[in-house]
């Protein structure tokens, strides 16, 4: 019993010892951006020709697509490792299939130690779980959720694909305060460089105000419209104008009181 | 027939000193006739037809396991799916089922004096022991290996194959690749097979020497897939087991097989070594 003892104790330190020394002269993970981004790009282009064949689109191929993305891990994070925070970035060209205004699709990963990762993508774009085929079947849909792996040998050196990023009003409707003011909440999302400009409110064609919001990306604020809402106004629209980032169309919300 | 002066010498020089051909032959027969060992080569030959069926049925495809996503609809991803469970912890229990007992087991029945008396070198023994139990792993290996990819397939149908870039594989590759892939498990199965042999010489219980290997295989995943210790990832034998990745993607990557090949054999010879040191000191007139 004693030997078992021994040997499992044994056993211990010489994984734990072996753990330490990893630590210490950790190169870090094989996870890292740059071979995320170069291989869900190769892995896309494949399943979104497979998903072109079934859908009987002419003329794409894995290289037609031009497929290119940028991946993230989330602010405050270091850049490289497992874990399912990951998002990229992708854009490609199809004629069947226009891009929207940003220039690109958000795929959100769930990335393995082991090189390994499942891909979901954007149903706007890339379609639903199942899709009818040309021949009229109901088939899978191949590029709703793929799994990859890459070589954890692979090219390392940066990509230099950059998007900027999408700016967002979060706000659902217009509820003025006690002294009539509105405030808008406003989100900055995955990309580049943050977003910067300014957001102008109008009631009813009525300026609310003109204010200016620098975020950092993949953050939230709320901006205070500085011009108090006319009693009788019904709707607000709200321009967004950016010089860093994506601005979205403007948004019309219904007033609440 | 009649014999020469030479062959009369030769047949003294055999039955004189039972050499390293003996005592396998020995062990092998002692093998054979264990009602486990041939338990476990049934199972790896049968076992793998319900798991096929049992998979194919599923209505939902298992989709959180690499091919997964397929293995209700294409035999080749099937064959590999089972090939992830197998790398995770069937494949070292197979192996220690006989690499984790052929040396605890003389413990266990008290025979050491009797085989060690015979006269037959210790580094006999051992190389006959270490021989019986990499020829049983290998066995078994293929055996299961064999008996997958068959049953999968002529359950799962041999249809166009999906591989890990979103490539497609025709069949005529995927057989192959898939073959590969459970070949490439190979020197893993050897690394916890000398582990186990280690863990028998040294603890002298057979609990251990089956138990532990499959143990350590968990722990030293764990291991590899926890933030702080990634970097020890390539060095470990359960790593190997995954290899086969680089097969299925487009362009194939081999890195990630030849270094597990060199841990692999590095960590087979390190734990042999130890064994056999162990086994040649070892006092057996105490018992």
């Amino acid at each position: 019993m004693r030997r078992i003892i021994t040997i499992l104790l044994t056993t211990v330190v010489v994984l734990a010892g072996l753990g330490l020394f990893a630590r210490a002269t950790s190169s870090g993970s094989s996870v890292t951006k740059p071979r995320l981004e170069r291989s869900i790009a190769v892995s896309f282009s494949n399943v979104y020709s497979q998903q072109a064949a079934l859908l009987g689109h002419k003329g794409i191929s894995p290289k037609s697509l031009h497929a290119q993305a940028m991946c993230d891990k989330g602010p405050g994070v270091p850049q490289n490792g497992p874990g399912t925070s990951w998002v990229c970035l992708m854009s490609w060209d199809d004629p069947n299939v226009p891009m929207p205004t940003t220039g690109y699709g958000k795929f959100e990963l769930s990335v393995h130690s082991n090189s390994c990762y499942t891909a979901g993508g954007p149903s706007s774009l890339i379609g639903y779980q199942t899709i009818a085929a040309a021949d009229g079947r109901t088939v899978n849909n191949p590029v709703y959720e793929f799994d990859a792996c890459f070589d954890p040998q692979s090219d390392n050196t940066p990509t230099r694909v950059t998007f900027p990023s999408a700016v967002r009003i979060t706000s659902t409707t217009a509820t003025p305060d006690d002294s009539g003011r509105l405030r808008v909440d406003l989100a900055c999302a995955e990309g580049a460089g943050g977003c910067r400009g300014t957001l102008t409110g109008t009631a009813d064609g009525s300026p609310l105000g003109v204010v200016d919001f620098s975020l950092t990306k993949q953050a939230t604020d709320s901006l205070n419209l500085p011009g108090a809402l006319p009693t009788k106004a019904k709707n607000v629209t709200y321009t967004v104008t950016t010089t860093a980032g994506v601005a979205p169309p403007p948004l019309v919300l219904p007033v609440q009181r | 027939m009649t014999l020469t002066a030479t062959d009369h010498r030769r047949v003294e020089a055999t039955t004189d000193r039972a050499g390293f051909g003996a005592a396998l032959a020995f062990e092998v027969r002692k093998l054979r006739a264990q009602v486990r060992v041939r338990a476990v080569l049934a199972g790896a030959l049968l076992a793998p037809v319900p798991i096929a069926l049992i998979i194919h049925a599923q209505g939902n495809p298992p989709k959180d396991t690499l091919f997964g996503r397929f293995a209700t609809t294409n035999g080749f991803a099937l064959a590999l799916l089972v090939l992830g469970f197998a790398g995770q912890w069937l494949l070292p229990l197979l192996t220690a089922v006989v690499a984790g007992d052929i040396f605890a087991s003389e413990d266990h029945h008290g025979t050491w004096k009797t085989i060690m008396t015979r006269s037959v070198s210790r580094a006999s023994l051992f190389g006959a022991k270490t021989t019986t139990a990499l020829g049983f792993a290998i066995l078994g290996l293929v055996v299961l290996a064999a008996s997958t990819i068959v049953s999968s397939v002529l359950i799962g149908g041999h249809g166009t194959l999906t591989g890990l870039s979103g490539q497609l594989v025709p069949p005529a590759t995927a057989w192959r690749l898939v073959s590969a892939s459970w070949l490439s498990t190979l020197p893993p199965t050897v690394a916890f097979t000398a582990l186990a042999i280690l863990l028998s010489v040294w603890s002298r219980s057979v609990a251990v020497g089956v138990a532990a290997p499959a143990v350590i295989g968990m722990v030293m995943q764990l291991v590899g897939a926890t933030g702080g210790a990634e970097a020890l990832r390539p060095y470990l034998p359960t790593t190997a087991y995954e290899a086969w990745h680089g097969f299925l993607a487009t362009p194939a990557f081999t890195g990630p097989f030849l270094i597990g090949l060199v841990a692999c054999s590095v960590w087979t010879v390190l734990t042999l070594g130890l064994a056999l040191a162990i086994t040649v000191r070892r006092d057996i007139t105490g018992g």
